[in-house]
């Protein structure tokens, strides 16, 4: 009885010890050369603290919401395009460094920058309300938050939307603006504040009549209402403005300060306003105008 | 974005669904046998430890257990970690939490064959561990195929949660898709897709309980 007990409790060892060795061959086979040498650089960052040692850094990994036309989203082929990943790219191109683009999840964004998965917050990022949470480029872009509701359904100022169900995405700049005192009033004097996951969800419920009206940003309002045939407009009275930036890591002002510099020299020689106009979003930036 | 070319890209994906399902169901269904005879064990410590690991892992959120695997290294330990950690995460924590729910299942296959099987083997001379392999594991086999036809089913479709990690299955793809393109027919891709291959795995789960009811 007693060897039984001993023979099954040495097995369980041995076979967990084996599960474990198996997880950590699958990692080292799914790793690729890149993923090493972000490993290593990796390690030597956990003895640093957040600052990073960017001449030794060989890999640039944007974190970005996928789901935020123009700014980041998937093509027609597969590859995952916007302003801010042609940004991105310039300055990889620049710095030689390896553009990888890491599609996040919106609500983890704090935690995949602190661990480290990622190394900057790079899409539609409002710098407003967040100033102390991360350490941030210069703004790029001027934008602003909108409710954009059906052309037919009557309502054409904030005051129409008392009584209403407005839809806005989580932990977003929308959400923040509309939660701040003094959008008190309007707040309170709406049926009712839905949040989701991405606006897609969201664009749904609002065709479909279940929400009234959208709080999002400008930029991404004007992509949506194109590609949906144009049934929706976007209200005059504008929420709140603010500005995007390109958030890093609170404390992480090396690679901030490189990646700004490289922002500059393409403003400086066109770039930034080219790619700019590329995106349709030529009369939303704001770095070109400071020359 | 033509239907051929949606097809094609949310295949692309699926093969990623599928990894996860694999390997989750390989590290999950001989970790559940394990953890089910931790269950049924008379040593009572280790028996108490089991029933707490299957209620922790039973009674919170995979999308939790995932984000605990994932940032557990980095938040508790300081170890830092990296992009390439997030399959890893991911398998992980899909096994250890359906090993849980296989525990369960096997344990009431294997609680549910009578006494007299035992007392029969014991007569006939069979030791414990051949007892188990000879006797009781191939019946606890058919008793249990339905339930774990039904976890192998719930698997598939949880995958799609491995996004709350950021890693990129079909699910995903599928709403960067419809996001992209303003509208809800790569969603309705995805659902196909995910019943297409459900019915593949009732299918072949069918035709194992067939091949294994020969006494009827």
């Amino acid at each position: 009885m007693k060897k039984r007990l001993v023979a099954v409790l040495c097995t369980m060892t041995m076979v967990l010890g084996m599960l474990s060795a198996c997880g950590s061959k699958a990692e080292n086979t799914g790793n690729d050369a890149a993923d090493n040498t972000a490993d290593d650089a990796a390690v030597e960052d956990a003895v640093e603290g957040a600052e990073e040692d960017v001449s030794a850094k060989t890999t640039f990994t944007v974190g970005f919401d996928a789901e935020f036309p123009p700014y980041g989203y998937l093509d027609e082929n597969g590859e995952y395009v916007g302003f801010d990943l042609s940004l991105a790219q310039e300055v990889c191109r620049r710095q030689g460094w390896t553009y990888v683009a890491q599609p996040i999840d919106w609500d983890s964004k704090d935690m995949e920058l602190s661990s480290g998965t990622i190394d900057c917050i790079w899409n539609g990022f409002t710098m407003n309300g967040r100033e102390d949470e991360y350490t941030w480029t210069v703004p790029y872009v001027d934008n602003s938050q909108v409710f954009v509701v059906a052309e037919d359904s009557g309502i054409t100022s904030q005051a129409d939307l008392a009584g209403k169900v407005v839809a806005v995405q989580a932990d977003s700049s929308a959400l923040a603006a509309l939660k701040d005192e003094a959008q008190a009033d309007l707040l309170n004097s709406f049926g009712g504040l839905q949040e989701y996951a991405d606006y897609n969800t969201a664009f749904m419920d609002l065709e479909a009549g279940a929400v009234d009206a959208v709080a999002m940003d400008i930029g991404v309002a004007e992509y949506q209402i194109s590609q949906r045939d144009a049934k929706f407009v976007i209200l005059s009275d504008y929420l709140a403005t603010e500005q995007y930036g390109i958030g890093f890591k609170l404390g992480n002002e090396a690679l901030r300060d490189t990646v700004q510099a490289t922002l500059m020299e393409m403003v400086d020689d066109g770039t930034f306003m080219q790619i700019a106009t590329e995106w349709g979003l030529e009369g939303s930036v704001c770095l070109g105008n400071e020359n | 974005m033509s239907l051929l070319t949606m097809v094609s890209q949310l295949g692309v994906a699926f093969v990623e669904t599928l990894k996860i399902f694999c390997l989750t169901l390989l590290f999950s269904l001989p970790l559940g046998l394990i953890v089910s005879f931790g269950r049924m064990s008379k040593c009572a410590p280790l028996s108490w430890l089991t029933k707490l690991y299957i209620s922790v892992m039973r009674g919170t959120p995979l999308m939790l257990q995932l984000i605990v695997v994932y940032f557990g290294p980095y938040y508790v330990f300081g170890q830092k970690i990296t992009s390439s950690y997030r399959f890893t995460a991911v398998i992980i924590a899909f096994s250890i939490n359906y090993a849980a729910y296989f525990a369960e299942i096997f344990r009431s296959g294997i609680e549910s064959i009578p006494v007299g099987q035992h007392e029969a083997a014991k007569v006939l001379g069979y030791n414990k561990l051949q007892t188990f392999f000879h006797i009781i594991f191939p019946q606890m086999v058919k008793r249990v195929l339905p339930p774990v036809t039904n976890e192998t089913i719930t698997l598939v479709k949880d995958t799609s949660l491995a996004f709350a990690i950021a890693y990129a299955e079909m699910f995903k793809k599928a709403k960067e898709i419809a996001a992209a393109q303003s509208s809800v027919m790569a969603l309705m891709v995805a659902g196909v897709f995910y019943y297409v291959f459900n019915l593949l795995v009732a299918w072949v789960m069918g035709r194992i309980e067939k091949s294994m009811s020969y006494y009827k």
